[in-house]
């Protein structure tokens, strides 16, 4: 793997705070990190230690008060509104808790909408495959349950085989074992497509299946470290 | 991989329209309808114009005419088409000569009885048959070729049911009436210059043999008609040519001693003009009422999907942090609008240039004596039904989706679209938890009830009109003794007879009076202003200062003081109509019992300002009949009748399109109230929902929510009567000031109730589809959003 291709996410100094004066409350205190090429890397935390700040910074849809973001050599400071959007349409797929899909347009086509930002899609019908949802592509999100709308809003995200894959919680509003399921899914997506994955959660296991482990708390990055022994999400329990 | 995907959003649109269709459908019809009606107007109205102006070359429309008391020898008629002044010592530097070609365009006034029952009905001005000028366009039947056939106006036929083949007592002689026509020029049955309204009832035009002609017996108007040898090229050099064309008529008619009676260039005659006038008026309204329906309507569009937006917000943060662009997803919102518009302008123009455009036309048949026309295909409609509401839709809509896609991804995501952070909740009394519920709720609605509020105005201005204008012309037609000083007003040709002996009679009610016309010049019109003598001490205009005026002091009409909004202390400049002498008089007070644009003044005053002699009048006021002058001596008789005619007039002809009005009115308010209600329901599905999730009743919900809505729509419907008349009243003003006389506009105390119940009917129709739409929310519609 080539320098760039080990740097190929880096964050450097990164600070960020709401609100001023007495209400004022920093976030992110001077995090940096770097994430390499196609690696799965987890942003553990509990609530408040910045991890979807973190993430919001690296999607480009919120900014950093200073410090930098820099994706494969390009910073995202630098970049004014529409270099930035254009930026998420190439290189971003974006996965949340909640799903997000469009109501009145099938599986099919809610993955058709991220298909569309891109000029070299996957195939849908063998991402459909791939999601386990081909037999369901016709269904509306309401005809479908939490985990197959997660699936859906995967398949959004990936179909235009982002650079990055950014995850935001996606299994905290599943059960445990359509969670599962979505992990493996990830996993699956990272081998398979060669993405960079960069997810958000507060669930301690999942950074045994995880390439890097980056644990924030109080803004901090307080552990930044190679999993030497990463399992299967298969095998992951809590 | 494989190529480019087509954008998926786009499949949203005839999902949203079919998931919608209620929604769609009123607001489509709304918009097929009115775009329709409109454009049928347009398409009506410029192939009426067209016919128009093509049938004025076609029909050798004159360019003017005049009237001599005697028929001008052939020696006067070449003195006057040279168009040279007489007297050429007359200092006139900006004189021209107007070489003109003159007409004999003779005509009667004769007594018209269309049933044949012995009783006159009105009068009709008989021309005869000629192939030189002002012709008329056939429109039925043929023309007379004997003496007692005759063709009479094809509108005054259909208004008074009569048709070729049918018997007519014209001059007390029966005529068959072989065809109906329309002279090119009265396209209005205007009577006089002076006439406020054309009056199809009562007054007629008709053409006979000149055979047919010379067994009249009413005296012969000697009505010359001019065209100009070299047409004028605008209307400023048209009032020139018309001016020098004036002085030469003037000045050679003098030195042929033979009396000028009547001058009126084309451009004053409200007979040929008035029709062309107001065709034009209804195309400048229609087209303004067109864009305000259309306003509206993008206004109820961009909240409807203003609320979508908030609605969708989280997917639309997705999409944005995915890399959709804030032009693609403005560019989403921004279709649903535009198509429907498209739609609904391809439909309306279609129904437009069929259906409507004959529902126009038949409507214009029914005012106006027009020639037949052809279907003009021309672009202003398209520009006017077509291109201005797609961008005034258009422009609407972006303004407001724009504004609300200005939100960061972060903010759609999070949800947090409102522009200046969280509010703080307004701290309220300690009333009643089912008041302070309702208070917030019309809090929170702000916006949507603005719009409603403009809405419900817009519908009342327009009922204001529905209902003001039979209001207003009931009143005129009740009270139009009370508006005339005398029962009758004589206008004698001149004061003495042939024989120099002054013209008395010995009715006792009888009191003489000076008269004369002066015109009040305006950039919008020349208006007539009768100038009236009053005898001291009059039984007829009982002015308390008559007599103290000083030299230049007058009294001036009610009618007058509204229309010009003159004030005591005032001055107002009048002009002779023919000469250049202008007079200044300054106002002293008002005088009520007058219906017409008029000074008052004693009748001293009145013959030292216009050089009369000492015993010098213009006629007699009387509240009988007077018996004892001769006809030949009479000019003129105003009567109530020429009050009430204006009202008989527009009674006829848009009377039942008012009422058909109201009912439109309701319905369009019943439509707007229909998507804004819905709007506001829509937006509260969430707390309504929950509100039942934590046991309240269908019947607590609707007082909460509708009773808070209705409670507003009822004080929008309240201040919308007080300003849609007020509106309506200025815009009243406003066109009358283009035209002669005077009417205020007046709603009766009944008028109000009715305007304000008619919306508030629409509204509690509304209110039944409103229930059933809060009964149909699902409880689960708030667990299903929330966090």
């Amino acid at each position: 793997m080539s320098e760039q291709e080990i740097n190929f996410l880096e964050i450097v100094d990164l600070t960020k705070s709401f609100g001023s004066g007495d209400t004022r409350q920093e976030v992110l205190r001077g995090v940096s990190f770097s994430v390499a090429k196609g690696e799965f890397c987890v942003l553990l935390g509990p609530s408040g230690s910045g991890k979807s700040t973190l993430l919001n910074i690296i999607g480009g849809i919120d900014s950093a008060d200073s410090g930098y973001i820099s994706i494969n050599g390009d910073k995202l400071k630098e970049l004014g509104e529409k270099r930035l959007t254009q930026y998420r349409r190439r290189h971003l797929g974006y996965v949340f808790q909640q799903y997000n899909l469009i109501s009145n347009l099938n599986v099919r086509e809610n993955i058709e909408v991220g298909a569309y930002l891109s000029d070299a899609p996957l195939n849908t019908d063998e991402l459909l495959h791939t999601l386990g949802l081909y037999e369901h592509r016709h269904k509306l999100p309401n005809q479908l349950s939490g985990g197959q709308q997660q699936r859906v809003s995967i398949g959004r995200a990936i179909v235009k085989n982002p650079d990055i894959l950014l995850c935001d919680e996606p299994t905290g509003a599943l059960d445990y074992t359509t969670s599962k399921e979505i992990l493996k899914l990830i996993e699956e997506i990272n081998r398979k497509y060669k993405n960079t994955v960069i997810m958000v959660t507060h669930n301690e296991a999942i950074k045994n299946m995880a390439d890097h482990v980056i644990k924030l708390r109080d803004g901090r990055v307080r552990l930044n470290e190679r999993n030497t022994h990463r399992i299967s999400a298969d095998e992951i329990e809590w | 991989m494989k190529g480019k995907t087509k954008n998926p959003l786009t499949k949203r649109i005839p999902r949203e329209l079919i998931g919608d269709w209620r929604k769609y459908l009123v607001v489509g019809l709304f918009l097929i309808l009115t775009i329709g009606f409109v454009s049928g107007m347009y398409v009506a109205n410029e192939s009426m114009l067209s016919a128009l102006n093509s049938g004025a070359e076609k029909y050798k429309l004159e360019d003017g005419h005049f009237e001599l008391d005697e028929k001008a020898d052939p020696e006067l008629l070449d003195a006057i088409a040279s168009g040279e002044k007489a007297d050429v010592r007359l200092n006139d530097a900006d004189f021209r000569p107007v070489p003109v070609r003159l007409y004999e365009n003779f005509y009667r006034d004769e007594e018209e009885d269309h049933n044949n029952d012995g009783v006159t009905d009105g009068s009709v001005r008989v021309y005869v048959k000629t192939a030189d000028v002002n012709l008329a366009c056939l429109m039925d039947g043929r023309f007379p070729e004997s003496d007692d056939e005759i063709a009479i106006d094809r509108m005054h036929a259909d208004n008074v049911g009569l048709k070729a083949g049918d018997t007519i007592t014209v001059g007390k002689k029966e005529w068959k009436i072989v065809g109906l026509l329309a002279y090119v020029n009265y396209s209005t049955l205007h009577e006089k210059r002076t006439d406020v309204m054309f009056d199809a009832l009562k007054f007629n035009v008709a053409m006979t043999t000149k055979e047919g002609f010379d067994s009249l017996q009413k005296p012969i108007h000697y009505a010359y008609a001019w065209q100009y040898k070299d047409s004028p090229e605008d209307e400023t050099e048209e009032k020139k040519l018309a001016d020098d064309f004036l002085k030469a008529v003037l000045t050679q008619t003098v030195t042929a001693e033979n009396e000028f009676a009547n001058y009126l260039p084309a451009y004053e005659n409200p007979a040929v003009n008035f029709a062309a006038g107001d065709m034009g008026v209804d195309m400048a309204m229609g087209g303004v009422l067109l864009d305000i329906l259309i306003v509206i309507i993008a206004f109820i569009f961009a909240v409807t999907i203003s609320n979508t937006i908030t609605k969708e917000s989280r997917t639309i943060g997705t999409l944005r942090a995915s890399g959709y662009t804030r032009g693609e997803l403005i560019r989403h919102y921004l279709a649903m609008p535009v198509i429907v518009t498209l739609i609904s302008e391809a439909l309306g123009n279609l129904l437009g240039y069929t259906v409507f455009k004959n529902v126009v036309v038949s409507m214009y048949y029914n005012s106006y004596s027009l020639p037949a026309y052809e279907t003009v295909w021309n672009a202003s409609a398209f520009v006017k039904t077509t291109l201005i509401p797609l961008i005034l839709m258009f422009i609407v809509n972006f303004f407001i989706i724009a504004r609300k896609m200005r939100h960061t991804p972060l903010a759609f995501l999070r949800q947090d679209l409102k522009k200046e952070g969280r509010k703080k909740a307004i701290r309220l009394p300690k009333w009643k938890f089912f008041t302070r519920f309702r208070i917030r709720i019309i809090f929170q609605n702000v916006p949507n009830y603005l719009i409603l509020f403009f809405g419900v105005l817009f519908v009342l201005i327009l009922l204001a009109m529905a209902v003001g204008m039979p209001d207003t012309l009931d009143y005129y037609k009740e009270n139009a003794s009370d508006m005339m000083f005398a029962d009758y007003q004589y206008i004698l040709r001149s004061f003495e007879d042939e024989d120099g002996n002054v013209i008395v009679t010995s009715n006792d009610s009888a009191e003489r009076f000076a008269l004369t016309s002066l015109i009040r010049k305006s950039d919008a019109i020349s208006e007539e202003v009768s100038v009236y003598g009053i005898e001291e001490g009059s039984s007829y205009v009982s002015i308390g200062g008559l007599s103290a005026l000083q030299e230049n002091e007058v009294y001036i009409s009610g009618s007058f003081r509204d229309k010009y909004g003159v004030s005591v202390g005032d001055t107002i400049l009048l002009d002779e109509k023919y000469e250049s002498r202008q007079y200044e008089f300054r106002v002293a007070g008002f005088y009520e019992r007058s219906q017409s644009i008029a000074v008052f003044m004693p009748i001293g005053q009145f013959r030292s300002v216009f050089g009369l002699a000492e015993d010098e009048f213009s006629g007699y006021l009387s509240d009988s009949e007077i018996t004892d002058i001769e006809e030949s001596s009479i000019a003129t008789v105003i009567t109530e009748r020429k009050i009430t005619k204006m009202c008989d007039q527009l009674d006829h002809s848009m009377g039942a399109y008012m009422r058909y009005f109201q009912i439109l009115c309701i319905l369009l308010s019943a439509v707007m109230i229909y998507l804004l209600t819905k709007i506001i329901i829509e937006k509260n599905e969430n707390a309504i929902s929950m509100t039942k999730i934590l046991g309240y009743e269908n019947s607590e919900i609707a007082r909460l929510y509708l009773l808070s809505t209705t409670i507003v729509f009822a004080v929008c419907d309240a201040v919308g009567v007080f300003l849609g008349t007020l509106v309506m009243s200025a815009a009243w003003k406003a066109i009358m000031l283009s035209y002669s006389g005077w009417f205020a506009f007046m709603i009766t105390p009944a008028g109000y109730a009715k305007m304000f119940l008619f919306v508030l009917i629409g509204y509690l129709i509304v209110l039944l589809f409103d229930f059933r739409r809060i009964k149909r929310i699902p409880l689960n519609e708030a667990l299903k959003n929330a966090e």
